[in-house]
């Protein structure tokens, strides 16, 4: 036996107890991670859109989670909105434990649920984010299964990107992993090391996953933890939107200087979020809290590289003072903006109606509702292609933009055929103005509008566009109402919140 | 010898009538062969290739397609077939059946929302042995008629046999958008049958021209109601098309409570009128919420329907009885008064046109290689089977909405950004591809004809073109833009910057 043989042994026994003494780390992260993943199950529960006053049917849903608190338990918003009942199972005990949301977040899709202390057999061991970030490097991803075993997978760190939720409008830091091993998007926990550094919360069949990063999750605990639930307030997010400005001819337009090549373009501003009150359009921003922001709308940060000027915004909090340079006719100022963020509910057409019911108001067979993007979307899988696009510029053009004369969109959204509504039972899809004389201006109005012109033998109901007036008898309307209810099994005709 | 005279008189007097009987008999066999061979001599295969427009790149053409059809001879020497048979025709030709001779022939009249054409022969043998087909009227629901025709382009004639099943107002598939009366049978009416004509005792009652491609056995026939309306239309020398009034309505005056708001008397039937389309002739007459009760002499019910051919159909059928220029008279009702207007039929077409069109060479302009094109059915259809729900946003709420969202009298149509042939100085035009055009260097833009003059107006060193909806404008280094404006058109092989649309 010659020397190489020998050597190419040894190299392999080297190679080998390599290879052995990861697995056992990783055992051994998995071993010291069992009092601390769980699997959460939730029935889910939510509202029938075009029949608001009903819920659709029930169903059963999963999730995974990880403690960050001896009874709180952090996981993704995909699953519990619309949930009835959250209940968790952990390695230590047989049965499922009972789980309250504590904070739910959908802009940053992170949800927090609590546990009854009594109903655990010991606390649990919560898990802390480390904002460790290393490009290229391995990550372990590991999960909590129903059938009581912790999962893992792996992958490598590929970027950290600026990206929309689905959940919401919002854009967070994510980090992506490339060559992941298993679909993630559930909640599983992703370490680097011995670090936990983010959850999963996207999979593409590109095998990659996105995560929420530790700094998110870090702010969100932070925000959390902070306040009680009912004064959580969330991110700050953005109040305008912005495009590249890559144009050189564009640029000289905006009377920009050759030599300055970086700004992004506001090419709208919003009524709501941050920026919305202080920027304009065509406003080109410069910096943002002295760091420079380029023509693709990103800057250079010290561990992701270059992402998208957002986090910048995000990575605040509420209330506090965000610097702007921005070039604005020709010259550069400087903008003192306010951290702002917004709930959905405040939108013209809310992003998301989650755990909430739908409002509206039946009258005489005719559904009025408020248009959601949650109503549109319910339409089916090509709904932006098949709605009405008059109601669906509403939504796709102006959600952004309440103000004191339009807060919401009411719609007739059908006619529950009746004697009372002859002639009128193809209407739908149409978009209420007045209703006995009065704008509506939110949903809200259609109660005050209801008591106004007692005089006249009719409600009268007008719409946009070219619409019939629908007319509907005041004499015997409750009777009619309460026939109409009983007949297509409406427990409430209305449901308006005050 | 009376008596037997007698018998022999009535006997011959039977045998004449047995003879005479026969001879009828005869007669009448000969009479059905000879019509029937008739028919079948006067109905005619149509071959041509046709060429549609590129309407993205309007300067070319798309690839030839060889079409065939039926249709059969009329009066005057005259071929009566569909439009869809004939339309974008670049050659025509015809062929009578058993004869191997080819005709090469010409469109004399064409009239596309009413899917009917006319062509000529040039060699007027072709009519030797022809019989000019007679028109019926509106056959009955119930009966027998037969369709003659070449379907699937066989050269021999084929007939089939079906009954009337409905006579009702539907869409006519070529331009997608016009309707006029209909009528319904289950005879078989395939590809190729389309202009052949539907007989019923001896007389054309209909022009096989479109059938469902869902459904089995149901085809539809142009009643001679249309056919009439064209060929008197085109006695002039040139056809005209349908005119209307301008207006829409709302069919659901059946509420009482509605009746009694708009203060009409509880027992009167009638539509109420939503909106009346700019500049038409009953923009003048009526207003919303006016309510129609009666137009000419036919009453107009809750469901807009009136009697009329015997038939109940859609209160638009007295209208199609008439000819641009001609006038109804609209009895309507206006806060509790009845009121008696003459409105005079016109085109009064929307501004964003429905209609498919044919025979016209598509109007462009091309500026520093930006496209520009009017927005209409055909450039919308470009986007597939499914192109009225995967059009962009902003062509779907024009396509939908035009008529609420343009406030402007002069507008003629929208002019949109169809394709951007990539040069050094339109490098960064990439996102403003499919949206509409509302101003070029501050003009606003109302039809093609505004827009190679509008971009060639540079206020200063830059072109900017604003879009509907888009607060961004797209801009253009001036200069630059006339610099390359030539060799892009070289580049691209385009044979003139700019076409108006133009009747082929």
């Amino acid at each position: 036996m010659n020397i190489r043989v020998v050597l190419k042994y040894l190299c392999l026994l080297c190679v080998g107890s390599c290879c052995l003494s990861a697995a056992s780390a990783d055992e051994k992260i998995a071993e010291k991670l069992k009092d601390s993943l769980v699997y959460v199950k939730i029935s889910v529960y939510p509202y029938d859109q075009y029949r608001p006053w009903k819920k659709a049917d029930v169903q059963e849903k999963s999730t995974y989670g990880c403690a960050v608190g001896p009874y709180q338990v952090l996981t993704t918003t995909y699953n519990i909105s619309d949930a009835t009942f959250v209940s968790i199972r952990i390695d230590a005990q047989n049965e499922y434990i009972p789980a309250t949301v504590e904070v739910i977040d959908y802009e940053s899709n992170l949800c927090l649920l609590r546990l009854e202390p009594n109903e655990l057999a010991g606390p649990l061991v919560p898990i802390k984010f480390s904002e460790n970030y290393k490009k290229g490097a391995e990550v372990q991803s590991y999960w909590f299964s129903y059938k009581g075993h912790i999962y893992s997978g792996r992958g490598f760190i590929d970027r950290a990107e600026v990206l929309k939720s689905s959940r919401s409008y919002a854009q967070f830091l994510n980090y992506v992993v490339s060559n992941a091993s298993q679909r993630t998007s559930s909640a599983e926990v992703y370490f680097l090391g011995k670090k936990a550094i983010g959850i999963a919360c996207w999979s593409s069949d590109e095998q990659e996953a996105g995560l929420i990063s530790a700094e998110v999750i870090n702010h969100f605990l932070a925000d959390a933890a902070g306040s009680p639930k009912a004064a959580y307030e969330g991110f700050p997010v953005l109040g305008f939107s912005a495009i590249w400005l890559i144009d050189p001819t564009r640029r000289r337009y905006l009377k920009m200087p050759e030599s300055m090549q970086k700004g992004v373009f506001v090419s709208d501003v919003y009524n709501l979020g941050t920026g919305s009150e202080e920027l304009q359009q065509a406003d080109i921003i410069l910096e943002i809290d002295g760091i420079s922001i380029d023509a693709h709308g990103r800057f250079k940060h010290p561990k992701f590289g270059l992402i998208s000027f957002e986090h910048l915004i995000t990575r605040r909090k509420v209330g506090e003072t965000i610097k702007f340079e921005v070039w604005r006719d020709g010259k550069k100022q400087q903008l003192k903006v306010k951290a702002r963020s917004f709930k959905a509910s405040e939108m013209l057409v809310p992003y998301y109606e989650y755990d909430s019911q739908p409002q509206y108001m039946v009258i005489g067979g005719f559904i009025l509702q408020k248009l959601t993007r949650g109503y549109l979307a319910a339409r089916g899988e090509d709904w932006a292609g098949t709605a009405d696009p008059h109601v669906f510029h509403y939504y796709r053009e102006l959600a952004y933009k309440p103000t004191d004369e339009r807060k919401d969109i009411v719609v007739l959204s059908y006619v529950l055929p009746a004697e009372i509504n002859l002639g009128y039972q193809r209407l739908g899809s149409i978009v209420v103005s007045r209703f006995n004389g009065k704008d509506i201006t939110s949903i809200k109005d259609l109660v005050e509008a209801r008591q106004l012109e007692t005089d006249s033998k009719y409600h009268v109901i007008e719409f946009e566009n070219d619409n019939p007036v629908v007319v509907i008898p005041r004499k015997g309307l409750d009777l009619i109402d309460a026939q109409i209810a009983q007949r297509y099994g409406i427990q409430n005709l209305i449901h308006i919140e005050p | 010898m009376s008596y037997f005279r007698k018998r022999l008189v009535r006997l011959s007097a039977v045998c004449i009538v047995f003879v005479w009987a026969g001879l009828w008999m005869q007669n009448i066999a000969t009479a059905e062969d000879e019509r029937e061979q008739n028919i079948e001599q006067s109905v005619v295969l149509i071959r041509c290739v046709q060429q549609d427009f590129d309407y993205i790149t309007p300067w070319k053409q798309t690839s030839m397609v060889q079409g065939v059809g039926s249709g059969f001879v009329i009066t005057g020497n005259r071929i009566l077939t569909n439009a869809h048979n004939v339309s974008n025709i670049r050659y025509v030709e015809l062929k009578k059946q058993n004869f191997a001779k080819r005709y090469p022939a010409k469109v004399e009249f064409i009239g596309h929302d009413c899917d009917l054409a006319i062509l000529s022969v040039f060699d007027q043998s072709f009519f030797e042995g022809t019989w000019p087909l007679e028109f019926g009227g509106i056959p009955k629901v119930n009966t027998t008629v037969s369709t003659y025709g070449f379907p699937l382009g066989g050269q021999h004639i084929s007939v089939t046999e079906g009954v009337v099943s409905r006579i009702q107002m539907d869409t006519y598939s070529h331009t997608g958008a016009d309707s006029h009366l209909v009528i319904q049978t289950d005879a078989a009416i395939n590809p190729g049958n389309s202009g052949g004509p539907v007989m019923q005792n001896g007389k054309v009652v209909g022009v096989a021209f479109q059938g469902i491609r869902l459904a089995e056995n149901i085809g539809y026939m142009i009643p001679t109601t249309v056919i009439q309306h064209f060929l008197d239309d085109v006695n002039d020398g040139r056809y005209d098309s349908y005119g209307s009034l301008g207006f829409s309505y709302y069919r659901g005056l059946h509420n009482p409570g509605y009746k009694d708001y708009l203060k009409v008397p509880q027992e009167q039937d009638g539509v109420i009128v939503l909106r009346t389309t700019m500049n038409s002739s009953a923009e003048d007459v009526l207003q919303a919420g006016d309510v129609i009760t009666q137009i000419d002499e036919y009453n107009v019910d809750d469901d807009g329907m009136v009697k009329i051919h015997d038939l109940t159909l859609l209160m638009g059928e007295v209208i199609e009885q008439k000819q641009i220029g001609e006038s109804v008279e609209v009895t309507f009702f206006r806060d509790g008064q009845m009121r008696r207007e003459k409105i005079t039929i016109a085109l009064n077409r929307p501004i964003m046109e429905y209609a498919r069109s044919y025979d016209k060479a598509p109007g462009y302009v091309v500026f520093a290689g930006l496209t520009f094109v009017p927005v209409t059915r055909n450039f919308l259809e470009n986007w597939g089977r499914d192109w009225l729900s995967d059009i962009p946003f902003c062509l779907r709420y024009l396509f939908s909405y035009s008529s609420q969202l343009n406030t402007e009298r002069q507008r003629k149509g929208y002019i949109v950004l169809s394709e951007i042939l990539s040069d050094k100085v339109n490098s960064y035009c990439g996102g403003f591809k499919s949206q509409v055009v509302e101003t070029i260097n501050g003009d606003t833009v109302y039809s093609l004809d505004d827009v190679a003059q509008a971009c060639r107006k540079s206020t200063d060193s830059f072109c900017t073109i604003k879009f509907m909806g888009v607060e961004k404008p797209l801009i253009l280094d001036a200069k630059q833009a006339l610099e390359s404006h030539e060799p892009i058109l070289r580049k691209y092989q385009i044979p003139a910057e700019s076409r108006m649309e133009k009747q082929l």
